[in-house]
């Protein structure tokens, strides 16, 4: 957080910076060319201890936190012994690193403690460096083959829940890339089964491949509320982005076994579902490769070239082999204008550069916007 | 499965053990477990229930007696049971061996036909109601046991579930414990010194452990039961709860949360040090897996040592216990959130908002200085926090958010201040409050977490009329 508060940054005092300026704008380009413009050796390198210096030096509470570890831009070597900020400090500071520009977008984490609700957030000085990060990861793992797919979407749009970072970034999809977007899911969790009904006939009519956007949890809800049978096949080629989980919710399926069931319920090979995994804390996402690179769902997941993963030891925080779980720490680009390295609370490991999930662990706090819709749903389930 | 993985069970004389379980993956491989259907377990139950007459039989001083021959035992160091208590449990509990020392001298305390027979004075006048109608003022009252009791252990504290069935079969309850996993040895041995000291008395005990699923054992069982002791965490107890008949009694132990506050006479320069060593020591104690374990400090400030300089001669304190009683493993989970708590406490200190923090590195003892009192304490390992207070009897306000979670609270220096202290804390929802140093172990007979031990497991008969 800087010395500013918080909504200093969100009334927003437009004085420039010109240091952020510059590295955003470097950096936008780079992630907007997306992977046409590959990525070389020391690129990532080069580029992340520029985002640290940069943060170091805007940042003061970062700078003294480093400070503190004996970590500054003159020591540091690499990316993975810049000091790294938990998930969880973005539930008591605005970990912001821009001056001035304000933050033109919040994004809330969701969460339930002992104490009651306790959101973190996100402060996000520049929306087109996300909007960069998102978009061209994902035309490169969910649409790589075609071209403006119509859009059903169990997200709530972003004007129906303007703090959930998975709702943007929807929206950015259907701004960019999609040719129109269908909107299933309201605000406050309710899914529109009638509409979902009758705009499935007209994609299934107009037989263009459907782009097809939610939640496992807002899936499941689905398949329970329809009869089976009664959604025709989508046509040939459509896709599927899902996120979330179900680890903790009342019901728990197997990965496996929910696959077969959406496949089945929509027609959509298990093959062209894509699982992607994000969290509020990170502006960049990591996907598998079932459509990009034709591997098996629960494969792994692979994170764009201006995202870096590494696993630590829980006790030591040293980093351990590959093939070994551990806690996992991203060093994200996208997120120059907070903290790039991430502490996460989440276990998994890297394997021949992928990395495997152990699910989110049971003691953690449900976070992340598709949880926090989730919960929404819970409750109108519950009444 | 190692050779001498230890048996997960105890059965009564007579039932025989279904098949092993094939061994599974994953964290129970200390253990060797028996392959468990409804039908095995509803055999079971017929076996324990039968035992009643014969527990009936028994007067319960003879009860205290006969438990207290097999509890005694886990205090003798001579006697190969303790041993292999000893042995077991630094693997099976988690926590390290000088501290499985320190937990199972301080369980076994009351597991004594001394405790027991107070234990019965001080809820019952004595082991007569039990044995038959006595006269109390009123209409002649007995209380009954149950006819069968099942109690579903949580592991997080070892001898926890040994405590349990103690005082179920001292009601002369049929008892059967499925302990956590944490927790499966003492129990198991204690039934085995049972059998020995007196078959009678462990035909009515049965002591067997299998993983949580999908509750169809758990089901079985609690059908059955006419009282169902539960400890655990919110969800389990939620779930289990569901489980049970309408009409069977429950007694329950949720998820508790407990606290401390520090008055200015503790914090007197030459007092200090020695009261931030019984903090030490109460946190330290379980690796804070203790529903009693303290989570949260209050220190008054105004006294002769500040709070921030009593949060440094807290973690001296806790360094130095680390000494005394290492810590044991934490799951990844555990540590992640201490990492957590750790960083997010660095930032807020560096942030300027007054937090400071004092950790162990690769030990777990950590101490936050939290003025705003806004971090989370939920962690488990050595995490406390230190929170400034003007005046002790601002307490009860701040507790207010845990109230359905609260269970001690530790005190010191509070002097004459304690007793309208205590009562305002009563009112709040705390079930004990006590001296730092009497706060890891309570006595017998507290009222954990505001029940008798004994008489919340008893149905009391009056007669009317009667000569």
């Amino acid at each position: 957080m800087s010395e500013e508060s918080c909504d200093d940054f969100v009334k927003g005092a437009p004085t420039g910076n010109a240091h952020f300026e510059r590295l955003a704008t470097d950096l936008e380009a780079r992630l907007a060319a997306g992977f046409e413009q590959p990525w070389i050796e020391g690129d990532f390198g080069r580029l992340a201890l520029a985002a640290f210096a940069y943060q170091y030096e805007h940042n003061p509470t970062y700078r003294r936190f480093c400070d503190g570890r004996h970590a500054t831009p003159g020591t540091v070597a690499s990316w993975r012994t810049v000091p790294a900020v938990p998930t969880t400090a973005f539930k008591h500071l605005d970990l912001i690193s821009a001056e001035g520009d304000g933050a033109d977008l919040v994004f809330l984490t969701s969460g339930t403690t002992r104490g009651g609700a306790s959101h973190g957030r996100h402060l996000v000085p520049r929306p087109s460096l996300y909007r960069a990060a998102l978009l061209s990861n994902f035309r490169r793992h969910v649409v790589p083959d075609v071209d403006a797919p119509p859009l059903l979407s169990l997200v709530p749009s972003p004007d129906q829940a303007p703090d959930s970072s998975l709702s943007y970034m929807v929206g950015a999809v259907a701004d960019e890339i999609a040719s129109d977007a269908e909107w299933l899911v309201s605000g406050d969790g309710a899914i529109d089964l009638a509409r979902l009904q009758e705009v499935w006939r007209d994609v299934i009519s107009a037989g263009d491949p459907v782009l097809l956007i939610g939640t496992a949890f807002a899936f499941m809800h689905v398949m329970d509320a329809v009869s089976p049978g009664s959604l025709e096949p989508l046509p040939d080629r459509s896709r599927i982005m899902e996120t979330g989980g179900f680890k903790g919710r009342a019901r728990e399926i197997s990965r496996g076994d929910f696959y077969e069931r959406l496949s089945s319920a929509t027609g959509v090979p298990t093959r062209r579902i894509v699982n992607e995994y994000g969290m509020t804390e990170l502006l960049s996402q990591l996907y598998e490769e079932t459509i990009s690179a034709g591997a098996d769902p629960g494969s792994g997941h692979v994170p764009p070239p201006w995202l870096a993963v590494h696993v630590l030891d829980p006790t030591t925080l040293e980093p351990v082999d590959d093939g070994h779980q551990g806690l996992l720490a991203f060093f994200d680009l996208a997120n120059l204008g907070s903290i790039c390295h991430v502490l996460t609370e989440d276990v998994g490991m890297v394997r021949d550069g992928k990395l495997h999930l152990s699910g989110r662990h049971p003691g953690a706090e449900p976070r992340g916007c598709s949880r926090a819709m989730d919960e929404l749903m819970v409750d109108r389930v519950g009444q | 499965m190692s050779a001498c993985a230890f048996e997960a069970w105890c059965l009564p004389g007579g039932v025989d053990p279904p098949g092993l379980a094939e061994p599974s993956e994953g964290g129970e491989s200390s253990f060797r477990l028996l392959a468990i259907d409804p039908d095995w377990l509803d055999g079971l139950i017929d076996a324990l229930a039968n035992a009643r007459e014969g527990l009936r039989g028994l007067g319960a001083a003879q009860l205290a007696k006969v438990l207290g021959q097999a509890g005694s035992r886990f205090m003798d160091d001579d006697d190969p049971l303790r041993q292999e208590a000893l042995d077991r449990l630094p693997a099976t509990s988690g926590l390290s061996a000088e501290m499985c020392r320190t937990v199972l001298d301080g369980m076994a305390a009351n597991w004594s036909e001394g405790r027991l027979t107070t234990l019965l004075v001080d809820e019952l006048g004595g082991p007569q109601p039990l044995d038959g109608f006595v006269d109390q003022g009123g209409p002649q009252t007995m209380a009954v046991g149950a006819r069968l009791c099942v109690q579903i252990a949580s592991g997080s504290v070892p001898g926890v579930g040994v405590d349990a069935l103690i005082r179920s079969l001292l009601t002369k309850a049929p008892t059967l414990l499925k302990p956590g996993l944490g927790d499966v040895v003492l129990p198991v041995l204690f039934a085995r010194a049972l059998k020995e000291v007196d078959p009678s008395v462990a035909a009515g005990l049965a002591v067997v452990y299998w993983p949580g699923g999908d509750g169809a054992l758990e089901r079985t069982a609690l059908t059955r039961a006419d009282l169902v002791t539960i400890y655990g965490s919110d969800e389990t107890v939620r779930g289990l709860r569901a489980l049970a008949p309408v009409t069977a009694r429950l007694v329950v132990y949720h998820h508790r949360t407990s606290v401390g506050v520090v008055g200015r006479a503790a914090l007197a320069a030459r007092v200090a040090g020695a009261t931030a060593s019984d903090i030490a020591n109460a946190v330290a104690l379980f690796d804070q897996r203790g529903c009693v374990s303290p989570q949260v400090i209050w220190v008054e400030e105004g006294g002769e040592v500040t709070p921030s300089a009593f949060a440094a001669e807290l973690a001296k304190a806790l360094e130095a216990a680390e000494g005394a009683l290492p810590g044991g493993r934490l799951t990844k989970e555990e540590a992640s959130a201490v990492q957590q708590l750790r960083g997010t406490a660095e930032l807020m200190a560096a942030s300027g908002a007054g937090v400071d923090l004092h950790h162990g590195g690769v030990a777990s003892w950590t101490v936050v200085l939290d003025p705003g009192g806004g971090l989370e304490a939920s962690c488990i390992g050595r995490v406390v926090r230190v929170v400034p207070i003007a005046s002790a009897s601002d307490l009860p306000g701040h507790l207010a958010p845990y109230a359905p979670h609260l269970q001690t609270v530790g005190v010191a220096g509070l002097g004459d201040r304690l007793g309208a202290l205590a009562e305002k804390l009563a009112s709040v929802g705390v079930t004990r409050i006590a001296p730092f140093s009497a706060v890891p172990f309570p006595t017998a007979s507290w009222h954990h977490d505001g029940g008798g031990p004994l008489r919340d497991l008893l149905r009391w008969v009056d007669l009317e009329g009667g000569s």
